[in-house]
């Protein structure tokens, strides 16, 4: 069997293990829950306070002896693997996320279990891959495979999961892994869905845009939703690498120290515990007032980023649709408080403040869009989604230059590409390099004598007329006709291999690829091969390339 | 993940930080490199089974604890509506609802608890997300009728009455239209729209089944409407399946009442009284049913004598009315000077006094009836005047009303 169809039969297998390995995460978070703070959505306040904070004293030590690797939400993780590790991912990294990430999450720690999935699919593909003996290459690029198997299970989204990975783990639309990425993802949801049942996370109520002026209330929610990303982001930033300075010895404690704290919190409000989701159904069934909405949004920021930057595993996801759904309800709430006439439901905001939380903390705005889609089956929200997202991101991207996931590997010592950069890259082409074509086009039933008249520089492009090219040059045509060949026609003497060309609009780089050792390359019209734009050589390129280092250093 | 420190000699790949040798060289030592791919590819198959086995053992036992728990909360949730505490039933209908998220009776019966609890926005929202998946749900209608009704959202409530009537209902479902129509007609009346109300209730009347209790509900809803007509063929619909349906019989005399066939109705009032003396509206009603049968002078049957002894008798209940009005309304009808309506209408009475004896009418039988409409009026006006009295005076108004031309 050749390698690209055991990657793709790999993709469906990996899925399918990673959508089993889903479905018991999730029953044994929902069982350490049970078990510690009760069935109630109401627990206990003995159990509030005390149950965070004891667990994590072992997540700690598990951390800290058994698990070293497994700290963070683990997407930065699944990353290092891909550009580090050649897509090494140890399999007790798998064990370790699965245990302690169930036990803080199960315990009330303000974490979700999405990005633990996506760590746990990814460490799962790379150890497939690596006992069957795959490629370097193929090991490296099959983690992303495992990273969207796991992060769809855990959403059953299997479009936001695909995205989700190509835009921030990989960064490219590689045509080589999508298939893969593709199957895995839709075969970890079936299993999820065989076995947990097709419900969605939360019910959502009937959404219509009734009036496009209710826009403009969009508008404001992703205003609002972009500073609270920027809050978020700055209080982790700032808050993580002073924790992480501290002696050794306090690690041990600071998971638990972070426990108590939300412990604290959660004895006035409940809902900050834990993932979340159940509250989240609440709002879009507009249970709270928008004072209420607005402290459990604020609330939640601070739980999430004390679990966070103590180190305690676990994922950022869950939480980020909580206070997203949290803000998007308040703001709704307060707006139609002013503004009566608007139709929208508080659970309209709240869906929509999900998706603009999610592109504003974590930078990833195809994303925030489809994953709101997908969670509410209703795409007549797709207007405001769009609108709030994308002014949430751009707020996030004016006041933070530096994305979540990047700021967290910089503070690692790390250095991980930065899918955003990445994308916001100045991309040379083709045309800036081009340079206008001197000499003559010959035709190929020309002599060479006649092609010797013709003024120009040592070389001579030879066109077909149907779009193939061919180059001699005037030291070798007048070689032949020194040895009396002045009659023969040019296409006599052309080489054997046609000259390879290049377009305007193609990246820089596929000339330089094809350049090779031809003197020059013609850069052809797309409509009409016959029609030369001009020529790049090895040298217009490199100058290209130099003038955009001098300028974009 | 603190970045990379070593790089391994034999395959160039960095060696992750905590680990003493290269994970790569050392996985090629083992077992597992010396099997053949396709015996390893068999070997994770059976590994997936085994992990299905396990997931699915899991998952099962997972699901019947959820379903337990969820049954738990919902019967916790079913004790504290019934206690009348609805602020604890919707805590435990919502924690029910976290381990069967899908549950659409867990879901309705928290909304019926937020209405009982007033919380109407909130109630609406979980109704709409059920109405979203069952639209044509008669029972889900019907409750986002009967909040709109709360709300006093009269097109909301009207619309989904008519989604409830025409809507799907589980388990008897004509009986739970009817209801529902029925509902919907005494939200009509209570809002004043009786002309809508009639329709519907004609429509319900076609349909109903041999039930005396039903048809005397419609009976009383066509009442409430002001049409006594067809009240009236609804309690006799009722009577021929229950003679001694005492609440229909006392609603046919009632609506026989209004429609001025007094005769009719004083048989219904009679029946209705003596099965329940302790009805008393009847029992005032067959009072002026009798009164208005022994005075009206155009009661059929009546010999001569007895209509000119009528006659009399209504000439001097009016003479005696209209002296009470002016009475109460202190007017001096002795005094010449007076100038009233009541004075002139008295001035009428003491003209026609004189002339107005046994063979006086024995003699011009034909001026019976211009003389009783001469008296008719004047009786019209006192009302007009003084009201209508209770008792033998509202006897005399309601003999005058009947020889008014129906156009009037």
């Amino acid at each position: 069997m050749g390698e690209e169809r055991l990657f793709l039969l790999l993709g469906v297998i990996i899925g399918l293990f990673s959508g089993l390995t889903v479905v018991c995460f999730r029953i044994t978070i929902d069982w350490t829950r049970v078990n510690l703070l009760g069935s109630g959505l109401t627990p206990s306040r003995l159990h509030v306070l005390l149950a965070p904070g004891l667990a994590g004293i072992i997540v700690a030590a598990l951390v800290m002896h058994v698990f070293p690797r497994i700290r963070g939400s683990g997407v930065n993780q699944t990353k290092a693997a891909v550009y580090i590790y050649d897509g090494y991912i140890p399999f007790n990294t798998v064990i370790g996320k699965f245990l302690t990430c169930a036990l803080a999450i199960g315990s009330g720690q303000s974490l979700g279990p999405e990005d633990p999935s996506l760590q746990m699919g990814a460490g799962i593909a790379s150890a497939l891959g690596r006992s069957l003996r795959l490629s370097r290459e193929k090991v490296r690029m099959i983690a992303p495979v495992g990273a969207a198997a796991g992060l769809a299970a855990a959403f059953n989204s299997p479009i936001a999961a695909v995205l989700f990975v190509i835009e921030e783990v990989i960064g490219r639309w590689s045509a080589g892994v999508f298939g893969a990425i593709v199957l895995s993802a839709v075969s970890s949801v079936v299993v999820e869905r065989w076995f947990l049942g097709a419900e969605p996370l939360f019910r959502i109520p009937p959404y219509r845009l009734e009036h496009p002026a209710e826009l403009v209330a969009y508008a404001v929610l992703g205003v609002v939703g972009g500073v609270s990303s920027l809050v978020m982001v700055k209080l982790i930033g700032s808050f993580r690498p002073r924790l992480k300075a501290l002696p050794r010895w306090t690690q041990y404690f600071q998971p638990a120290a972070a426990g108590l704290l939300i412990g604290v919190i959660g004895l006035g409000f409940p809902q900050v515990l834990g993932a979340g989701y159940e509250y989240i159904d609440q709002v879009m069934h507009d249970q709270y007032p928008w004072r209420i909405l607005a402290l459990l949004g604020a609330f939640k920021i601070v739980a999430t980023s004390l679990s966070f930057v103590s180190g305690t595993p676990g994922g950022m996801f869950a939480p980020t649709l909580f206070i997203g759904a949290m803000i998007g309800g308040a703001v709704g709430g307060v707006e139609h408080h002013f503004f009566p006439f608007l139709t929208g439901s508080v659970g309209a905001y709240a869906l929509v403040g999900m998706g603009t939380l999610f592109a504003g903390f974590l930078r990833v705005p195809f994303t925030s869009v489809f994953m709101v889609l997908e969670v509410s089956g209703n795409y007549s929200i797709i207007l405001p989604v769009m609108i709030s997202n994308t002014i949430s991101y751009l707020i996030s991207r004016r006041f933070q230059s530096t994305a979540l996931f990047d700021l967290l590997s910089r503070q690692d010592g790390v250095d991980l590409p930065s899918m955003e950069e990445r994308r916001e890259e100045a991309v040379f082409r083709v045309e800036d390099a081009l340079r206008p074509y001197q000499g003559p086009i010959l035709r190929g039933s020309e002599s060479i004598a006649e092609a010797l008249k013709s003024p120009g520089g040592p070389h001579f492009l030879v066109s077909d007329g149907r779009g193939e090219w061919a180059i001699v040059s005037r030291p070798n045509l007048e070689r032949l006709a020194d040895l009396g060949q002045e009659n023969s026609t040019i296409r006599s003497v052309l080489p054997p291999e046609r000259l390879p060309h290049v377009h305007p609009d193609q990246p820089l780089d596929v000339a330089l690829r094809r350049v090779g050792e031809w003197p020059l390359l013609p850069v052809l019209n797309r409509a009409d091969s016959g029609k030369l734009e001009g020529v790049v050589s090895l040298q217009t390129i490199l100058e290209t390339y130099r003038a955009g280092h001098r300028n974009h250093p | 993940m603190t970045g990379t420190e070593r790089i391994c000699v034999q395959c160039g790949r960095a060696i992750p930080w905590g680990q003493a040798d290269c994970p790569v060289c050392k996985e090629k030592e083992s077992f597992l490199w010396t099997l053949r791919r396709e015996t390893l590819l068999a070997f994770i198959l059976v590994c997936l089974i085994a992990l299905f086995v396990i997931t699915g053992l899991a998952a099962k036992a997972y699901h019947s604890r959820e379903k337990a728990l969820a049954t738990e909360w919902y019967n916790r949730g079913e004790a504290d509506l019934k206690a009348g505490d609805p602020a604890s039933a919707l805590e435990d209908f919502r924690s029910a609802l976290v381990y069967s998220r899908d549950n659409s009776l867990y879901r309705f019966r928290l909304a019926q608890a937020l209405i009982a609890a007033q919380r109407f926005s909130e109630a609406r929202t979980h109704l709409l997300t059920l109405w979203e998946r069952e639209p044509g749900s008669g029972r889900l209608n019907l409750e986002l009728a009967r909040l709109a009704v709360k709300e006093s959202n009269e097109p909301e409530a009207l619309r989904y009455y008519h989604q409830a009537i025409y809507g799907v209902w589980e388990s008897e479902p004509e009986k739970r239209r009817r209801e529902a129509r029925l509902e919907m007609c005494e939200f009509l009346l209570n809002r004043g729209a009786k002309a809508q109300a009639q329709a519907e209730l004609m429509a319900l009347a076609d349909e109903l089944p041999s039930d005396p209790a039903l048809h005397t509900q419609v009976a009383g809803l066509f009442v409430k409407a002001g049409d006594y007509d067809h009240a009236l063929r609804q309690f006799q619909a009722a009577l021929q399946l229950n003679r001694r349906d005492q609440a229909a019989l006392a609603g046919a005399g009632e609506a026989a009442f209004q429609l001025e066939e007094y005769q009719k109705a004083q048989q219904y009032l009679d029946r209705a009284v003596r099965l329940n003396p302790g009805d008393i509206q009847s029992a005032q009603l067959l009072e002026t049913s009798n009164f208005v049968l022994s005075i009206d002078p155009f009661e059929r049957g009546l010999s001569q004598q007895e209509r000119e002894h009528r006659v009399l008798r209504f000439f001097d209940l009016v003479f005696r009315r209209v002296r009470e009005c002016s009475r109460k309304r202190g007017v001096d009808l002795e005094n010449p000077k007076t100038e009233t309506d009541l004075k002139a209408l008295y001035d009428r009475l003491q003209e026609l006094r004189p002339k107005l004896t046994s063979r006086f009418l024995r003699h011009h039988p034909d001026q019976v009836e211009p003389v009783m409409d001469v008296v008719f009026a004047i009786e019209d006006q006192t009302a007009r005047e003084c009201g209508i009295a209770a008792g033998p005076d509202k006897a005399l108004w309601l003999v005058a009303r009947k020889r008014k031309p129906k156009e009037q």
